[in-house]
C-alpha cells in the first residue's frame, strides 16, 4: 500500500497558543513574581551600596565613574530578570521524567514548542522589567542615554539574550545523554555571572584578562549591551560590537541544532 | 486491507559493555565494547481497522518497544512497519495526526493546567475543527464524567480523574488508531470500570482500532477478543482469547477462611497451595471440577467463614507458559 500524504500545513497558532500558555501558568506563581522583583531590587540596593563604599576609598576608574557605575548595575539586574530564567527546563523535564515520548506522538515540531513555551516565560519576566524599574528608581538614579543609543541597547540586548537562550539549551540538551546536568549548569551560571559581566563590569579586571573575557560569548550576553547603555562603547564601534555578539549567536545556534539531532538521533535508536 | 501492519520487525539497543571493577571501569574510559540486544527481534503482526487488540507480555518483554515504534518515536533496526499506509519513523508528523496515546504511567495533560486549557491546547495542536471539537468534548465529557472537574488544575486531580482526562485527550482528535499502555494501572474498581466501558464503547460505536497493553487480565477479559502474546521480543501467541484461557487458565484457587482451627485440611480434588492461620488456598483444575462441587465439599466438612474464587491472571497464564513454552494443546498437562 503506497499512499502519499502531504505534509501537514505548518500553523504558528499550537506555538502562540504554548507561549501564551506559559505566560499565563507564570502569572499563577504570584509569590514567584514578588520574589524576583523583590530579589532585583535587594540586589540593586546591594550593588549600590557596595559600589559606594568602593569608590569612597578609591580612586574611580576614568572608564566608569560612580553613576555610570550605579546605572551599570542597575540595568544589569533589570536585565537578569529574563536572562537568569531556564527557558528551555521544560526539555531537560520531559527527558527526566520521560514525557519527551508523548511530545514526540504529537503533530507538532518538538524543538519549537520547547522554545514557544521558553519565550511566553521570559515574555512574562520581560514585562516585570517596567515595575521593577519603576522601584529601583525610587532608591537609585540612573542615567538615560539618547534614544539611538538606547536602540542600539535593545538590538544588542536582544542579541545577547538569543546567545543565552542558545547556551541554555545546550545545555539542557546534554540532558538526552546524562540526567545530571544540575551541577554543570550551576558551573555554567556562575561563570556567567563572573565572566560575563552581569555582576562586575569588566572593565574592572585586569587588561590581559579583559581582552580574552570581552571576546567570549558570555560577554555577549551582558557585558556588550551595558557597555553600549553607559556609553562605553562609542557609536563608531556599535557595528563591531553588535556584529561579535552576532557571530556568537549563530556558532551557537549551530551547535544547539546539532546538538538536537544528535540528541533526537539518540531517543530514536536507543529509546531515552 | 490491514490499517496496522508489520514484518520482521526488529529493534536492537547497543549498550556499553562493562567490565567488573574499577579496572574495567578505567578500561571503558578508553575503549569500549558494545553489546546488542534485541528488544524486539522479528515481530510480524496485522490487524484490520477497528480491531481491539490486547498485546501482553511480562516486563522487557518488547511490548513497549512495539509501540514506540508503531508510534514513530523509536526507528526499527530492520523489518518494516505501516501505520494507516504511513510509515511512522518517516512521516513522523502525519502518522501523530492519526493516533492518540494513552501512557498509564505518564500524562500527556499539562501539569499546572485546568483540564478545559489543556484540551483547548491539544485542540490547537492537532487543529480540530471548533464544532468538531465542541461535539466531541461535550460527548466525551459526558461519559467520562468529566464536568466537575473541567476547570481543576491537573495536577490537583486524583489518579481516576486524570487518567479519564487523559483518554478524552487522546481521544478529541478522532485518531484511527489508539495505542493504550496499561491505561488501567493503579485504578480503583470503579475508575477501572468507567475507563474499560469508555474504551469499548469508542472501539464500537466510532470503529477506532485499539492497542491494549496490560497486566489486568480484567482488561483484557471485559475488552479484547484477540490476543497477541510476546516474550523476549518474540511473538509466541496471536488468535482469540478463548482459546488462551482455555488452554492455558485452566486452574482457580478457591480460598476459604475456616470458622474453627483445624489441624489438616484436605478436600478431594483439590491441591492445597497454603495455608496462613485460617485462611487456606485450594487450587483446582475447573475441567474436572466445578466451584459449586468443591465448596460444597469444604462446607461439609469445615465450618467456613469466608469464601473466595480467585481466576487464574494473565501472569499466571504467561508464566505458565514462559515455563513450559506454547504448545497448540495445553489441555491436560500439569500445572
Amino acid at each position: 500500500m503506497s499512499v502519499t500524504v502531504a505534509r501537514p500545513r505548518f500553523r504558528l497558532e499550537p506555538y502562540v497558543e504554548f507561549a501564551k500558555v506559559a505566560m499565563a501558568k507564570e502569572a499563577t506563581y504570584r509569590f514567584d513574581v514578588f520574589t524576583s522583583v523583590a530579589s532585583v531590587l535587594i540586589r540593586v540596593y546591594i550593588l549600590r551600596t557596595v559600589w559606594v563604599a568602593l569608590y569612597a576609598h578609591n580612586a574611580a576608574p576614568k572608564e566608569l565613574p560612580l553613576h555610570a557605575i550605579i546605572t551599570y548595575s542597575t540595568v544589569a539586574m533589570l536585565m537578569s530578570l529574563v536572562m537568569d530564567i531556564d527557558q528551555t527546563r521544560v526539555l531537560h523535564d520531559s527527558l527526566h521524567d520521560g514525557s519527551i515520548v508523548l511530545d514526540f506522538t504529537k503533530p507538532m515540531r518538538v524543538p519549537l514548542y520547547f522554545i514557544a513555551n521558553g519565550t511566553g516565560e521570559v515574555l512574562f519576566h520581560a514585562v516585570l522589567m517596567l515595575p521593577a524599574l519603576g522601584l529601583a528608581l525610587l532608591f537609585v538614579h540612573i542615567d538615560v542615554p539618547s534614544l539611538g543609543t538606547l536602540a542600539v541597547f535593545f538590538a544588542s540586548f536582544l542579541l545577547g539574550y538569543g546567545v543565552g537562550f542558545c547556551i541554555n539549551f545546550i545545555l539542557n540538551c546534554t540532558a538526552f545523554w546524562t540526567l545530571e546536568i544540575t551541577a554543570v549548569q550551576f558551573i555554567v551560571t556562575w561563570i556567567t555571572d563572573l565572566v560575563g559581566g552581569e555582576l562586575v563590569p569588566l572593565l574592572l579586571f585586569p587588561a590581559a584578562l579583559q581582552n580574552v573575557l570581552l571576546f567570549l560569548p558570555f560577554a555577549a550576553m551582558f557585558s556588550t549591551p551595558l557597555l553600549i547603555y553607559v556609553g562605553h562603547i562609542p557609536p563608531s564601534q556599535y557595528a563591531v560590537a553588535l556584529a561579535l555578539q552576532a557571530f556568537w549567536l549563530i556558532v551557537l545556534a549551530a551547535i544547539s541544532t546539532v546538538m538536537w539531532r544528535l540528541g533526537t538521533q539518540r531517543l530514536v535508536s536507543q529509546g531515552g | 486491507m490491514p490499517i496496522v501492519e508489520t514484518a520482521d520487525l526488529r529493534k536492537v539497543f547497543r549498550s556499553i559493555k562493562r567490565r567488573p571493577g574499577i579496572g574495567g571501569a578505567i578500561a571503558a574510559l578508553f575503549s569500549r565494547e558494545y553489546e546488542e540486544t534485541a528488544a524486539v527481534d522479528g515481530v510480524t503482526m496485522s490487524l484490520e481497522a477497528g480491531e481491539l487488540v490486547g498485546y501482553l507480555g511480562p516486563n522487557g518483554a518488547g511490548k513497549s518497544t512495539t509501540i514506540k515504534m508503531l508510534t514513530g518515536i523509536l526507528v526499527p533496526t530492520s523489518g518494516t512497519v505501516r501505520v494507516a499506509g504511513l510509515v511512522p519513523h518517516r512521516q513522523r508528523l502525519e502518522n501523530a495526526a492519526n493516533i492518540g496515546v494513552v501512557f498509564g504511567q505518564r500524562s500527556q495533560l499539562y501539569w499546572d493546567l485546568p483540564l478545559r486549557e489543556s484540551f483547548a491546547l491539544l485542540r490547537s495542536i492537532y487543529d480540530v475543527p471548533h464544532e468538531r471539537y465542541r461535539q466531541n468534548l461535550a460527548h466525551f465529557a459526558s461519559i467520562l464524567d468529566l464536568e466537575s472537574f473541567m476547570d481543576t488544575p491537573v495536577r490537583q486531580l486524583s489518579l481516576g480523574e486524570r487518567m479519564r482526562g487523559d483518554f478524552a485527550a487522546a481521544m478529541l482528535h478522532d485518531p484511527k488508531i489508539v495505542y493504550l499502555d496499561e491505561p488501567t494501572i493503579g485504578l480503583d474498581v470503579v475508575a477501572k470500570e468507567a475507563v474499560r466501558e469508555f474504551i469499548a464503547q469508542v472501539n464500537r460505536e466510532r470503529g477506532t482500532t485499539i492497542i491494549l497493553t496490560t497486566h489486568d487480565l480484567a482488561d483484557i477479559e471485559r475488552l479484547t477478543r484477540r490476543v497477541i502474546l510476546i516474550d523476549d521480543g518474540t511473538i509466541i501467541f496471536d488468535g482469540p482469547l478463548e482459546r488462551l484461557r482455555s488452554e492455558y487458565g485452566t486452574h482457580r484457587t478457591l480460598v476459604i477462611t475456616l470458622a474453627d482451627s483445624y489441624p489438616d485440611v484436605r478436600i478431594e480434588g483439590a491441591h492445597l497451595e497454603s495455608r496462613e492461620g485460617n485462611v487456606v488456598r485450594l487450587r483446582f483444575d475447573r475441567r474436572r471440577l466445578s466451584a459449586e462441587t468443591l465448596i460444597r465439599r469444604a462446607m461439609e466438612r469445615y465450618a467456613i467463614s469466608d469464601i473466595a474464587i480467585i481466576e487464574p491472571d494473565i501472569d499466571s497464564i504467561v508464566r505458565r507458559i514462559y515455563r513450559e513454552g506454547y504448545t497448540e494443546n495445553a489441555i491436560g498437562s500439569p500445572s
